[in-house]
């Protein structure tokens, strides 16, 4: 099963999405490496993009904790993503406010905290009703939070946003100042176009490693979770309530905790944006970052950590690659494009794989169990693909 | 006490003056009857006498509006269904309830009361205790499926077995909750007569392995057969208990369910 032992076996145990998807993955990274060798893409605003996939990914991977776990729908996923930024924003700032100028890990729990406290307001009186007073409770939500950051000036500097905000490692040993020690690198690949490696590449870097921890972590232990037991109990929710409820299952607690788990990834990703971007503004709360969001579970498959890690990236490609639409003589302007390319991709996905391109393909049991539960037995295929996908065989 | 009902000694589910009206009709109407431990007992009416609202009232997930639900000498009455069941009483529905995305083990796995893993804290602070009883939960499914004979469909799409198969996997994981008393809503409606006689088996062994049983069911011939006592609800209230050749016999009964009036 291991992918270094035996690879031609591993690949073999692949679905025929799941290859696909690699194939597509491996020419992509080619061609971006490529791009960077040559230097028509700057590893600096390279770094900054996959700080930015992170930053979907875990945006992603909370509303799939949410939705594609449980069934919950939460139209406030830019909300909590604001909550999140703002939080470690206000609390870490120089032009802060509010008490400003903490050590960004206050930040991070100061954000965390409030998140939870929200998810618990707005999950209260939501949770024990029917699925689509959540949704509709959670769209009034992310307006009230926007307008709230918008017009209270005392707390959150209003329309002009918050400046001066410290990268994530400040105050913290040796990587506080590790850009600016290390030295500036030039590398030349191809004869006349140099590539320079200066302070802010490292700055990027850092960030990448912050967001590789962060969605790597959360990806670990959402993948623990959906194939336990309480993962279980969730899946069992979202195709049927009362038969959870029947079976003994407190079935409000459960998707509270859905619930708050979601939000809380979702607000990780507004910390990590904070100090990725190092300015936070009302417009991070516009609902279209819900909207990406969606598109990147349901492209990937709801219910599926790895397609919402999968939609995160294609979410970040259409919106970051749009930019150099221009440079390929089209004269058009990328933002309109950009939405018009998501609508595509979502009427396609819906009409030719409704499922999504990865959704969950294999049994969900704690794998120690099966390992040792006196089964040998796999199922042949995904449970999804011989469900829907008859042509995928 | 209705009129009709037999002296019970140990009642594993005593129903008393449940009432529950939806505007004007009163759809449990004073129904009282107590299901005594060990039976298989029946729960027969014409359509419309309120077996199933009176089922959703013993299971909490309708709230009566007066009378009582005791459980194992425990009152639940307006419990949420999870606590309901906690006290030992576990039901299935009508319909099939189909689990989107889960193989038949799966979906088995559900059943099982108070797993550890099903706390979020304990998968990760105790990741032993859980797989443990992962382990032990997915022998005892297997056990079942084979007790039930359909331990082939395993690793099938739970979405994609019959309608019977479906209503065995439904059964066989109701006993993995390992209930004291099963209400079964309508264990046979839709399935073909093999596997009728099979549930029928399969729920006659269970009930000598000690579950209780109570039924509703439209197929006289299998109610008759398999449960006694057999209660007799029409328009909301008891309207007699006993035997299945004095329910039979009873011209009550036969009213009730031609729809005499007079």
């Amino acid at each position: 099963m291991s992918l270094l032992a035996d690879p031609k076996a591993a690949f073999a145990d692949l679905t025929r999405p799941e290859r696909w998807v690699l194939g597509v993955s491996v020419a992509f990274m080619l061609f971006l490496l490529g791009a960077l060798l040559t230097g028509a893409l700057g590893p600096t605003y390279f770094l900054f993009l996959v700080g930015l996939a992170g930053m979907y990914a875990l945006l992603s991977f909370g509303l799939n904790a949410q939705w594609g776990f449980t069934g919950l729908i939460n139209f406030s996923v830019a909300a909590f993503f604001g909550i999140g930024a703002y939080g470690s924003a206000l609390m870490t700032a120089e032009s802060s406010p509010i008490a400003g100028g903490f050590n960004p890990l206050v930040g991070l729990v100061v954000a965390l905290v409030v998140a939870l406290v929200l998810a618990l307001l707005i999950g209260i009186p939501t949770l024990r009703l029917r699925a689509d007073y959540l949704a509709i409770a959670s769209l009034g939500l992310a307006e009230v939070v926007r307008l709230v950051v918008l017009n209270e000036r005392w707390l959150t500097n209003g329309s002009a946003g918050v400046r001066g905000i410290p990268s994530f490692f400040k105050g913290w040993p040796v990587l506080s100042t590790f850009p600016e020690t290390m030295p500036g690198l030039r590398l030349v690949v191809i004869p006349g176009s140099p590539i320079i490696l200066g302070t802010s590449f490292w700055e990027a870097l850092l960030n990448v490693l912050l967001v590789l921890t962060f969605a790597g972590v959360t990806f670990l232990m959402l993948r623990r979770a959906h194939q336990s037991p309480w993962g279980r109990v969730l899946r069992t929710i979202r195709s049927d309530e009362d038969l959870a409820r029947a079976l003994g299952k407190n079935t409000y607690s459960f998707k509270m905790q859905s619930f708050i788990l979601g939000s809380l990834i979702m607000a990780l990703a507004g910390v990590f944006y904070t100090h990725l971007n190092l300015y936070v503004g009302p417009g991070d709360l516009d609902p279209i970052t819900t909207f990406y969001a969606w598109v990147a579970v349901i492209l990937g498959g709801s219910g599926s950590n790895r397609g919402a890690l999968f939609g995160g990236i294609v979410i970040v490609t259409i919106r970051e690659g749009t930019r150099f639409l221009n440079d390929f003589a089209i004269p058009i302007d990328p933002a309109p494009m950009r939405l018009l390319l998501i609508g595509i991709v979502i009427v396609a996905v819906m009409r030719y794989r409704p499922q999504g391109v990865l959704p969950p393909q294999r049994e969900l049991i704690w794998p120690s169990a099966v390992d040792g539960g006196g089964t040998t037995e796999t199922p042949d295929s995904g449970v999804r693909e011989q469900k829907g996908g008859g042509g995928d065989e | 006490m209705s009129e009709g009902a037999l002296p019970k000694e140990d009642a594993v589910l005593r129903v008393d003056d449940l009432q529950k009206s939806f505007g004007g009709l009163a759809a449990t109407d004073h129904a009282t009857f107590a299901v005594e431990r060990g039976t298989i007992t029946g729960l027969i009416g014409p359509n419309g006498a309120g077996k199933s609202t009176l089922f959703n009232l013993i299971s909490g997930f309708y709230e009566p509006d007066g009378g009582t639900v005791e459980v194992n000498g425990t009152d639940v009455t307006g419990m949420e269904p999870y606590e309901v069941a906690e006290h030992g009483l576990i039901r299935t529905f009508q319909t099939p309830r189909k689990l989107e995305g889960m193989t038949v083990r799966e979906a088995m796995l559900v059943g099982p009361r108070n797993q550890p893993g099903e706390s979020f804290v304990k998968l990760f602070a105790t990741p032993g205790a859980v797989s443990e009883s992962e382990s032990a939960n997915l022998a005892d499914a297997e056990r079942i499926l084979e007790d039930f004979e359909i331990d082939h469909l395993a690793t099938q799409p739970a979405t994609d077995i019959s309608g019977g198969q479906m209503k065995l996997v439904e059964l066989a994981r109701a006993m993995l909750a390992e209930p004291e008393v099963l209400l079964l809503d309508e264990p046979v409606a839709g399935v073909n007569p093999t596997l009728a006689k099979k549930l029928k088996d399969q729920i006659r062994r269970l009930n000598e392995q000690g579950t209780t049983f109570l039924l509703i069911e439209h197929d006289m011939e299998f109610v008759m057969d398999l449960a006694d006592p057999i209660v007799v609800l029409d328009q909301g209230s008891v309207l007699t208990e006993g035997t299945p050749d004095g329910v039979r016999s009873d011209d009550r009964v036969i009213e009730a369910y031609l729809g005499g009036g007079t």
